[in-house]
C-alpha cells in the first residue's frame, strides 16, 4: 500500500511541475494557434539563468527563478514582438511558417547555450536538494513538494490574472475569437505579446523548480517540448484547467507505469493515453466539461 | 478549423523531423588544409552535439592532444604522407551516424575510419565500414554483438565488450562480498543491456539470487518508484549500469529513500566520472565500481595525460578520453607500419598491432566467438573520502575496500 501511495504522491508531484510548463504552452497556442516547438529551450534558458545566479551569487534556485522569469517575459516578448509578429503581418503562403519559425528560434537557443556552457551536465546541489520527509513509510522529496506547491500556487495566479483583470480578459477574447476581439478594441498584437511573454516566463518557473532535482544540459529541452505538447493535446489546446489535469494525468501515468510495469515502459505509458486521447477524446480533456 | 489542423499536420511532421531527422549543427570541417601536403584521412565520428555531446568533445580533445604530441614526435608523417583527421558529428543519433560514416567513405575517401561513443552508434557505424570494406577502429561503443558479427574490417581495442567489464569484478565477489542476492538495474540501451545480460549469465552459472532485474529509460527525473520496488527484494548487492547523470540521481535517490544494500557496484559508464562524485554529493561514498580505467592506473602515461588533459582544458578527463587517446595512438602505429594505405594493408597493420597505451597493452584478438577484439582488463573502484580508490585486483590496490558499507543513517 506505501508502494502505491508513494507512486501516485510521486506522480502527482511531478505531473504539477510538468503542468506548469505546459500551461505555458498552451496558453501560447490558445491565443496564436501555433504551437510553439521553441517552448522547451525556453525552458532550458530560464534554467540556465537560475543556474547561473546560482553559481556567481550563491543564489537559492527559487530565488533566481524571481530574475529568470522576467528575464524570459523579456525574452518572449522580444520573440514574439520582433519575429513572430512579423511572420503573421506579411500573410505568408503557409501559416506554418510560424512553426518553422519556432523551429529555428529552438536551434538557436540551444545552439548558444552549446557556445555558452559547453555539452556539459550540471546541476545544482543546495541543502535541501535531497531532503526528504517520511509520511508513514512513504518517502517524499521536499524539493518536489515545494516545486509543486509552488506550481500550483503559480497556476492559481494566472487563473486569477486571466478571468479578473482586464488584460486577462483580453487574452482570453484574443483566445476565443481573435477578429471579434479586435473589433472590442482588443490591441490583439499587444496582446499575444504578452501572452508568450507570460508563457515563456512560465516555462522559464517550471525549469527553475526542477533545476534543484534533476540537472541541465543544452539539449534538455526537447524533453519538455514533448512532454509539454502531450500535456496540452490531453488538456485541450489552449484550456489552464485542462494543462493542469494533464499534467497530473501524465505524472501519476508515468509513475505507476514506472512502479507496476518496468522503468523502462514508463514513456510508452504516457504516449498510449495520449493515444488513446486523441482516438476517444481529440479534444481534450476540455472537450469533456464543455459540453 | 482548417488552418489548425494545417498547422497541427506541419507540426507533427516537424516534431518527426526533429526526432528523425536530428537537428544539432553539422559537423565538416573545410577542407583548406587537405590541398598542399598528401594526407592519409582518417575519419573519426564522435557525439558532437545532442546529448552524449560532452563525452563526444572530451574524445576529440584527447584525439587531437594525442595528435600534437605524435607530431612532435613526427609519427603523424606515415610514408611521406601526413594523417588528417576529419571528424564527423553523429548528433548522438543512429542515423546521423550512418550518414557520417556514408560521407567519410564515399565522399572524404577516408583511409580508415574510427571514432564511435554509444552503442548504438557504433553499431550502425560498424555495420556500414564492414559493408563498405573499410577499416574500424572503434573508441568507446561496447555493446557485445559489434565485435561477435566475424566482422574482419571492425577492430575494438580500447573497448572491452559490455559484458567483460565485470572481469575484475566477479572475482572481488568470488573471494570477497559472496553476495546471496543481487538486484540488477540498466538504462534500456545496447550498452546497458549487454552488460546487464552478462551479468546475468555469470550469476546463473554462480547460482546467485536475482531478485531484481529491471531496466529503466535514461533520462528520467524520478527513480523511485523503482527504487521503492528494489528496496522491498531486499538485496545483498545492487548492480547497476547507468551513465553520469542517472547515475547520480539514482544514488541521491537511494539515499532519499534510506535504502541499505551492503554494496552498490555501478557497472563502468557513469559512476566512476568526477561529475559523478560533484552531482551526488556524499550519495557517492562508498559507491563501486567497474572500470576499464582510471588515471593513477599503472601503465606509463596514464597520469601523464590525465594532468596535460586538465591543464589544457582545464577539466579532468575520465576513461572515455583516455580511450580516445590511446586509439590515436594505435591509429598512427598501424598506419606507420601499413605496406600500402588501401583498407587491406591498413587492416592488416591493425591485425599485427602489439602496442603499449595508457589503456594497457593492446592486441587484436579472436577469442570466445569475437573477433579482432583486446583481452581488457578491468579493475573494481570505490569512492573513498571522496576520491576515487582502485580496491580490487588486490596487487593494483590503493586502498582497501569498505564492506559492507554503513547505512545511511550511521554516516554523519
Amino acid at each position: 500500500m506505501s508502494l502505491f501511495g508513494q507512486t501516485v504522491i510521486c506522480g502527482i508531484l511531478l505531473g504539477g511541475m510538468y503542468a506548469l510548463i505546459a500551461i505555458g504552452m498552451t496558453l501560447i497556442m490558445g491565443v496564436m494557434k501555433i504551437i510553439n516547438l521553441a517552448h522547451g529551450a525556453l525552458v532550458m534558458v530560464g534554467m540556465y539563468i537560475t543556474y547561473v545566479c546560482y553559481k556567481s551569487w550563491g543564489l537559492d534556485p527559487y530565488l533566481g527563478m524571481l530574475i529568470a522569469m522576467p528575464a524570459l517575459f523579456l525574452i518572449g516578448c522580444l520573440i514574439q514582438k520582433y519575429m513572430i509578429n512579423r511572420l503573421v503581418e506579411v500573410d505568408s503562403i503557409l501559416p506554418e511558417n510560424q512553426v518553422l519559425l519556432t523551429v529555428g528560434i529552438m536551434l538557436v537557443l540551444t545552439e548558444v547555450a552549446r557556445l555558452i556552457f559547453k555539452s556539459d551536465y550540471r546541476s545544482v546541489t543546495t541543502g535541501y536538494s535531497s531532503s526528504t520527509f517520511f509520511v508513514g513509510d512513504m518517502s517524499i522529496s521536499v524539493p518536489m513538494t515545494v516545486g509543486f506547491f509552488i506550481a500550483m500556487a503559480f497556476t492559481y495566479l494566472l487563473h486569477l490574472f486571466l478571468t479578473r483583470t482586464d488584460l486577462g480578459r483580453s487574452i482570453r477574447a484574443t483566445a476565443q475569437d481573435r477578429n471579434a476581439a479586435v473589433y472590442m478594441g482588443v490591441n490583439a498584437p499587444r496582446v499575444t505579446v504578452i501572452t508568450f511573454g507570460i508563457g515563456s516566463a512560465l516555462a522559464a518557473a517550471g525549469g527553475s523548480l526542477l533545476l534543484p532535482l534533476f540537472y541541465l544540459w543544452p539539449d534538455i529541452g526537447h524533453l519538455f517540448t514533448a512532454k509539454a505538447f502531450i500535456i496540452t493535446i490531453l488538456g485541450g489546446m489552449g484550456s489552464t484547467m485542462g494543462a493542469i489535469f494533464g499534467g497530473l494525468t501524465l505524472g501519476i501515468a508515468e509513475s505507476l507505469g514506472a512502479t507496476y510495469i518496468s522503468m523502462g515502459y514508463k514513456d510508452v505509458v504516457g504516449l498510449v493515453i495520449f493515444l488513446f486521447v486523441l482516438l476517444f477524446i481529440p479534444g481534450g480533456f476540455k472537450s469533456l466539461t464543455k459540453r | 478549423m482548417k488552418r489548425i489542423t494545417g498547422i497541427f499536420v506541419a507540426a507533427v511532421m516537424i516534431i518527426g523531423i526533429m526526432v528523425v531527422g536530428g537537428c544539432g549543427g553539422g559537423g565538416a570541417k573545410p577542407q583548406e588544409q587537405a590541398a598542399k601536403k598528401e594526407t592519409v584521412k582518417v575519419g573519426v565520428i564522435l557525439p558532437l552535439t545532442g546529448s552524449e555531446a560532452m563525452f563526444g568533445a572530451m574524445e576529440k580533445n584527447s584525439m587531437e592532444m594525442a595528435y600534437e604530441e605524435l607530431k612532435a614526435a613526427g609519427k603523424t608523417t606515415v610514408g611521406g604522407k601526413e594523417i588528417e583527421l576529419k571528424f564527423e558529428d553523429d548528433q548522438s543519433k543512429q542515423d546521423a551516424a550512418k550518414a557520417a560514416a556514408e560521407k567519410l567513405i564515399n565522399q572524404d575517401k577516408v583511409a580508415m575510419l574510427s571514432g564511435g561513443y554509444s552503442s548504438a552508434n557504433t553499431n550502425v557505424i560498424a555495420g556500414t565500414a564492414q559493408s563498405k570494406g573499410i577499416p574500424f577502429l572503434i573508441v568507446t561503443g561496447s555493446a557485445d554483438e559489434i565485435t561477435k558479427q566475424g566482422w574482419q574490417w571492425i577492430f575494438r581495442g580500447t573497448a572491452a565488450p559490455a559484458s567483460k567489464y565485470t572481469g575484475a569484478l566477479w572475482d572481488l565477489m568470488d573471494k570477497v562480498i559472496k553476495p546471496k542476492s543481487v538486484a540488477l538495474i540498466y538504462e534500456n540501451t545496447d550498452f546497458g543491456t549487454s552488460s546487464a545480460k552478462g551479468f546475468r549469465k555469470v550469476c546463473q552459472d554462480k547460482g546467485i539470487n536475482i531478485v531484481f532485474d529491471q531496466a529503466y529509460e535514461k533520462g528520467a527525473i524520478d527513480f523511485k518508484p523503482m527504487l521503492a520496488n528494489m528496496k522491498k527484494t531486499n538485496p545483498d548487492v545492487v548492480f547497476a549500469v547507468s551513465y553520469v547523470m542517472d547515475a547520480s540521481l539514482i544514488t541521491k535517490q537511494m539515499k532519499e529513500l534510506d535504502f541499505n544494500t551492503k554494496l552498490f557496484i555501478g557497472g563502468a559508464a557513469g559512476y566512476t566520472m568526477p561529475e559523478f562524485k560533484e552531482n551526488a554529493g556524499d550519495a557517492s561514498e562508498y559507491v563501486a565500481s567497474t572500470t576499464l580505467w582510471i588515471p593513477n592506473v599503472a601503465w606509463k602515461g596514464a597520469a601523464d595525460y590525465f594532468k596535460k588533459y586538465k591543464e589544457k582544458y582545464g577539466k579532468e578527463p575520465d576513461y572515455h578520453g583516455a580511450q580516445a587517446y590511446a586509439t590515436m595512438y594505435i591509429i598512427a602505429d598501424a598506419l606507420g607500419r601499413a605496406k600500402d594505405f588501401t583498407p587491406e594493408g591498413i587492416r592488416q597493420a591493425l591485425k599485427s598491432t602489439d602496442l603499449m597505451t595508457i589503456m594497457g597493452p593492446i592486441k587484436f584478438e579472436d577469442w570466445e566467438g569475437y573477433t579482432n577484439q583486446d583481452k581488457p582488463t578491468t579493475y573494481v573502484v570505490q569512492w573513498q573520502k571522496g576520491k576515487l580508490e582502485v580496491v580490487w585486483p588486490e596487487e593494483a590496490a590503493s586502498a582497501k575496500l569498505v564492506f559492507p558499507v554503513p547505512n545511511w543513517k550511521e554516516r554523519k
